[in-house]
């Protein structure tokens, strides 16, 4: 029996015959931590941007400056604030802010923790603890980048937008559905989503504004309301108002439209160059064109790394000898800064992908299949993405015409391909 | 001693009894059946419901029945041993032998009807499983699925009511399972099977559909709904959602609060 006792056990054996009060004050201790639980797990906290922080050379000083405005101007995720400049609901946001929990009258808060955060990430970063595994990467809202919208390219989506993502989740991508949370549900995400937003592209132009300080600032961003609200954060905000507005006009698909007719200009200007489409989705529409491109999210970090390669042959082939000591501490700070780059990369980037342009053949459509956001795709193209705009290079009507033709492919059984044809939606009945 | 224990052994069978006579009270019995075959799936639970419980109880009451009886404080003289009886070995051998085949051809039918008689129709709807939501399509005017007129929607399942229903089950990526507590259906949904499941749904209402086979870390939030609708209801909802996938102008923006 006693073979059979853990050392530990022995230990206690021990103490109990030494020393009874000890054993019994470990006793009680032991007892408390039953009764009270596990210690509550630490307020969660934002991440500060390091991959900017760094490519900025920002000091631990500007770093922390960056820190303690961002925390006055948007709080914590466990408490956020927002100022009266962003039109934010603050109502809305706690709903969806902190940790998952039921509210006096039963009411689920924590929603973004519960249904985001683990892709998302609680900076919305996209680096939640599953985002590695997933492919695409799920979307980091900080540059405040969106694809899938009915705005032009460089603007927000609307709020629309954003409820038809979250309602019909994105096919072909690891985002789901989430149509059956309730209305308030999803209005206090969106809200959450956009409060992530604006705090992540606050926090980049601030870390951005570093490098047009005067000298006589000392490195230290001015702490003033008119800097920081009036010029930062209006900017920020600006764009997110100005959404509704931005809304990409849509001509009447015409009614009696001959749909063989169309769908044959459609093929035209797919192969044509005008439009140009075959470039990318390759001649068989499977996406096979050129596909060594990156979306600006892998793009900032792969240029990151092209720097960082660089720096360190440059480091290695320098030879120290005849450096003089004001040279010889730039390239001291030079390599501690490579050398934390490639630290920070490690732990704040994924490892870049490229990004495959669609297969149109197989009927999935990340933005919704309806005739009507294949147009804002090919008018307005996709932010972020390689995926140009067909604005001014092609008539409105005549975008209808690729939409027509784009929408007949995953239904194209016998068409120019012939034996090689590849699967389409049929085949999988 | 022997008190104490023996009435602690005659507490598990009167416990036991009790949980599930006041279960329906709490409302963590059966969920509510709206499917035709649900009740004699129901009736197969019930029965051997009743079997096991019969069983059950008599064997808690024997061990009562010998604690009480040959407690050692009670107890004048010493234990008396047999070898054994032979007719009782076969009598508790061949009964639950008895039972079992009576069972396994009991229900037969039942799950011919679920599993095995499948009606001769196109599926009404394709469900497909994917980390973590149901996706559906239906085949739209034509009938047929793999058309351009198909309708593709996200969780929210609508069947008619009274009419068979037959589901084409698919998976995406990994093992699912498809489960309507309501309609007495589970079933699991593998990658590369195209598996038919049928019912007829008996009443309207919205109902749950879940995941009933751990899929992955999203596995609790794989949530969807079935609504069961009349006829016209339904053909009315199929009208509306093919209108809105079709769509090529934007919704009047109607502000949700």
């Amino acid at each position: 029996m006693f073979i059979m006792m853990p050392p530990f056990l022995y230990l206690a054996r021990d103490w109990a015959h030494r020393s009874p009060w000890l054993c019994r004050a470990f006793g009680g201790a032991f007892l408390v931590a039953i009764a009270v639980g596990c210690s509550p797990t630490p307020p969660a906290s934002f991440r500060l941007n390091m991959v900017e922080a760094t490519k900025q050379h920002l000091t631990p000083q500007q770093e922390q400056q960056v820190s303690t405005v961002l925390l006055a101007m948007f709080g914590t995720p466990d408490e956020p604030v927002v100022l009266a400049e962003t039109g934010l609901d603050e109502a809305k946001l706690r709903l969806a802010a902190g940790p998952v929990r039921s509210d006096i009258v039963g009411r689920k808060n924590g929603l973004y923790r519960e249904h985001c955060a683990h892709c998302h990430g609680i900076t919305g970063d996209g680096l939640g603890p599953t985002a590695a595994f997933l492919n695409p990467y799920p979307r980091d809202y900080r540059p405040g980048i969106f694809k899938f919208k009915s705005t032009e390219r460089a603007d927000k989506p609307t709020h629309a937008d954003l409820q038809r993502i979250l309602h019909n989740g994105i096919a072909g991508t690891s985002m789901p559905s989430f149509a059956l949370l309730s209305n308030v549900q999803i209005e206090a995400l969106i809200e959450y989503l956009q409060y992530l937003s604006m705090r992540g592209e606050t926090e980049l132009s601030l870390m951005r504004a570093f490098f047009e300080l005067d000298d006589d600032a000392a490195g230290k961003l001015p702490e003033t309301r008119e800097f920081l609200v009036n010029e930062t954060l209006a900017t920020v905000v600006e764009k997110w108002k100005g959404a509704a507005d931005a809304q990409i006009p849509v001509p009447q698909m015409p009614a009696d439209i001959d749909m063989v007719d169309s769908i044959a200009k459609g093929r035209a200007l797919f192969y044509g160059d005008k439009a140009n489409c075959v470039k990318c989705h390759g001649v068989t529409g499977l996406g096979d064109g050129q596909a060594n491109d990156y979306d600006d999210w892998n793009k900032a970090i792969v240029e990151i790394d092209k720097e960082l390669k660089s720096g360190e042959q440059r480091a290695q082939e320098a030879s120290t000898a005849g450096m003089s000591p004001d040279e010889l501490a730039e390239y001291r700070t030079q390599t501690a800064w490579l050398e934390k780059f490639s630290h920070v990369l490690d732990g704040d980037a994924l490892k870049p992908r490229t990004i495959p342009p669609r297969n149109l053949r197989q009927g999935i459509y990340r933005g919704g299949r309806r005739p009507l956001d294949l147009y804002y795709r090919i008018h307005a193209g996709i932010n972020g993405a390689p995926m140009p705009a067909a604005k001014g290079t092609v008539p409105p009507e005549e975008i209808w015409h690729i939409v027509n033709y784009i929408r007949s492919l995953p239904y194209d059984f016998d068409g120019e391909l012939g034996a090689d044809r590849p699967l389409v939606a049929h085949d999988r009945l | 001693m022997g008190v104490l224990w023996s009435l602690l052994f005659l507490a598990v069978p009167v416990l036991g009894v009790a949980t599930f006579a006041v279960a329906p009270a709490f409302d963590i019995w059966l969920p509510k059946d709206v499917s035709e075959h649900g009740k004699s799936i129901d009736g197969l639970f019930m029965f051997i419901l009743w079997l096991t419980g019969a069983v059950f109880v008599a064997t808690e009451g024997a061990m009562f029945w010998f604690l009480w009886k040959y407690d050692a404080a009670k107890a004048k003289g010493p234990a008396t041993y047999i070898h054994g009886s032979h007719t009782l070995e076969v009598v508790w051998t061949i009964l639950p032998a008895g039972i079992l085949l009576f069972l396994a051809i009991y229900q037969m039918n039942t799950w011919a009807d679920v599993k095995m008689r499948r009606p001769a129709m196109a599926p009404t709807v394709e469900v497909m499983g994917r980390q973590f939501e149901w996706q559906l399509r239906y085949p739209g005017r034509d009938g047929m699925l793999g058309t351009p007129d198909d309708l593709f929607l996200v969780n929210d399942m609508h069947v008619p009511v009274d009419e068979d229903i037959l589901v084409q089950l698919k998976s995406m990526d990994v093992l699912h399972s498809f489960f309507l507590p309501n309609l007495r259906i589970k079933q699991d949904a593998v990658p590369g099977m195209k598996i038919p499941v049928w019912f007829k749904a008996t009443e309207i209402g919205q109902f749950d559909i879940v995941c009933a086979e751990l899929c992955g870390w999203g596995h609790y939030k794989m949530k969807g709904q079935v609504t069961i609708e009349s006829r016209a209801d339904f053909d009315r909802w199929l009208e509306e959602m093919y209108a809105k996938q079709e769509a090529t102008q934007p919704e009047a923006i109607v502000q949700v609060e």
